[in-house]
């Protein structure tokens, strides 16, 4: 592995909900550019570590360093603006405003600096990006369509689009596929290729297929510790993954 | 023509038609119009903290008495003339506005509609424990102490109906302009995505704090300067108006003419003002009325008169 720093690192990060450890001591670096799978059984604590690093939970202990800067006490607003985008493993659009909206707000995130254009951000910007975005996932015919109208497929890409919108480096992507149909799926796995040209993934996985399609490196939780990491070969060699996680 | 083009001429047609009005209304209508039209102001003003961005309070009696005391007080104690009043009646709103947000801003949903009248009730008490400065409940009138408004040379006294009429429409004209310029600016659309989904809106980049201190400050503001622009044309300042029915009022305002939607509190108002002029003439409970109206309105027409029409037919509609 070459010596460049990190995108992001955690050191010894821990979660606590009352006596119970959701996450105990992950120390995780996902290098620049790379797709990083998260596996683990259900309550692994997956989703509460990618919480802490896109500011949803504030860490008990440790520290997170994104593009090395120490960024544990930032609130969630702040490291969007680093570039730390997450989309959300039950869909959390808005469903009562249009496919726009629902990216219009990501996408003028950027270009609203001072009043003036806080007042008026200039709504062709903000609609050139909104288009981009919802074209890379396919959906930009939808633009005027009520997001709750939606298939259920079309608003996971919907998620997915408003994540983009804000021009991200590190994208996590909590389970995208959970309940989406086999086609929808391909589909995917081509989109988060293409993501992965601009921006670094963290993508928290349960299809094994699919982890094993996109994924550089694998990191295996269990019980809120980081139990092996490796190449997606490694990992599916590895006996206590089996055991654990893919029930062999 | 574009949808911003359209809306912008419905509501500056709006304006001109309630210009036009005046030459048409007999006199008792005349009057009751320029009172609609500045409590539409109210209504505005709350539709923006309750429509925009979902937060429902029930104590923003306390932004239209502090518009109202804040400019009537210097006129009764210090003769100070309409346009300073005014603009202290405006900026007391705003001060209070922002020191009550950063305190109650803290809690959301049903406790800071709890918060909120709270607030509303401590500082209604205030006016009256304070009798000998505010008169209390009795209240005190304003006439033979406001100086006639100098304008271009001439001198318009308060108490003619045009000069009534005309400063109302100004003063709603101010209210719905600047609601609806924040509605369709991208500060309103952060406004929305905190009404529709908080917690998405602080992972997309807002610090929602910040942004409903400010919609509150805008929902203050603009009360505060329909509480001071009736103090100011109606010549009364009463406790009556930090009451909790003044609270109320705009809520259902505002739920009577479409939540959300920049004109409903307009028609909301009239609506309900016509409705209770119309029943009070036939009976004394016209309470009851109001409220049939309303458990009617919460049953057919959840979303108010124009989030209906909004919803079935014009899709555009801010």
């Amino acid at each position: 592995m070459a010596a460049v720093a990190p995108l992001l690192a955690t050191q010894a990060l821990s979660k606590y909900f009352g006596g119970l450890a959701a996450v105990r001591d992950v120390s995780l670096e996902v290098g620049q550019g790379e797709i990083r799978a998260i596996i683990g059984p259900n309550g692994a604590g997956k989703t509460t570590l990618v919480g802490m690093i896109c500011g949803r939970h504030a860490p008990s202990a440790g520290t997170i360093r994104y593009e090395g800067r120490d960024v544990t006490r930032l609130r969630p607003w702040e490291r969007l603006r680093l570039g730390i985008a997450y989309t959300f493993q039950v869909t959390s659009i808005f469903k009562g405003l249009t496919c726009y909206e629902n990216v219009a707000l990501p996408a003028q995130r950027a270009l609203m600096r001072g009043l003036a254009r806080r007042l008026a951000p200039g709504e062709a910007e903000v609609a050139a990006r909104v288009r981009a975005a919802l074209e890379s996932v396919g959906l930009a015919e939808l633009a005027g369509r009520r997001a709750d109208e939606l298939a259920y497929g079309h608003q996971r890409l919907l998620e997915i689009a408003m994540a983009l919108a804000t021009g991200p480096r590190l994208l996590i992507l909590d389970e995208p596929t959970q309940g989406l149909a086999e086609g929808e799926i391909a589909t995917l796995c081509e989109l988060v290729r293409r993501i992965a040209r601009q921006a670094t993934v963290l993508l928290i996985e349960h299809n094994m297929q699919v982890v094993l399609a996109l994924a550089g490196r694998v990191t295996v939780m269990e019980a809120g510790e980081i139990l092996t990491e490796g190449t997606p070969a490694e990992i599916e060699r590895h006996p206590e993954v089996q055991r654990a996680y893919l029930g062999r | 023509m574009s949808t911003g083009r359209k809306v912008l001429a419905l509501h500056l047609a709006v304006l001109a038609a309630l210009a036009l009005l005046q030459f048409a209304l007999p006199p008792y209508h005349h009057t009751n119009v320029a009172r609609i039209m500045v409590l539409a102001g109210y209504a505005i003003g709350y539709n923006v903290l309750l429509g925009y961005t979902g937060l429902m309070s029930l104590g923003h009696a306390m932004f239209f008495a502090a518009g109202m005391y804040g400019a009537g007080l210097p006129v009764y104690y210090f003769g100070v003339g309409a346009p300073a009043a005014f603009g202290l009646g405006v900026a007391s709103g705003t001060a209070l506005a922002l020191l009550f947000g950063l305190m109650a801003l803290r809690t959301s949903g049903p406790s800071f509609l709890i918060v909120s009248m709270m607030f509303g009730q401590a500082l209604f008490l205030v006016t009256l424990y304070f009798n000998d400065v505010t008169l209390g409940d009795q209240g005190f009138i304003l006439s033979g102490k406001l100086a006639p408004l100098e304008l271009a040379g001439a001198r318009l006294a308060f108490e003619a109906p045009a000069v009534k009429y005309n400063l109302a429409l100004a003063i709603f004209a101010g209210c719905l302009l600047a609601a609806l310029a924040l509605r369709v600016s991208a500060l309103g659309r952060v406004l929305i995505g905190i009404r529709e989904n908080e917690e998405r809106t602080r992972l997309l980049g807002y610090d929602s704090f910040r942004y409903k201190l400010l919609a509150l400050a805008v929902s203050g503001t603009l009360a505060a300067a329909a509480g001071a622009g009736y103090a100011l044309l109606f010549s009364y300042v009463g406790s009556t108006f930090a009451s909790i029915l003044f609270s109320i009022y705009p809520l259902l305002w505002t739920l009577l003419g479409g939540i959300g939607t920049v004109l409903g509190p307009l028609l909301g108002t009239a609506l309900m003002f016509y409705l209770v002029d119309t029943v009070s003439g036939i009976t004394s409970s016209y309470l009851l009325f109001v409220g049939a109206a309303l458990i009617a309105l919460v049953l057919w027409f959840p979303l108010g008169v124009l989030g209906t029409l909004r919803g079935r037919w014009l899709p555009w509609l801010p």
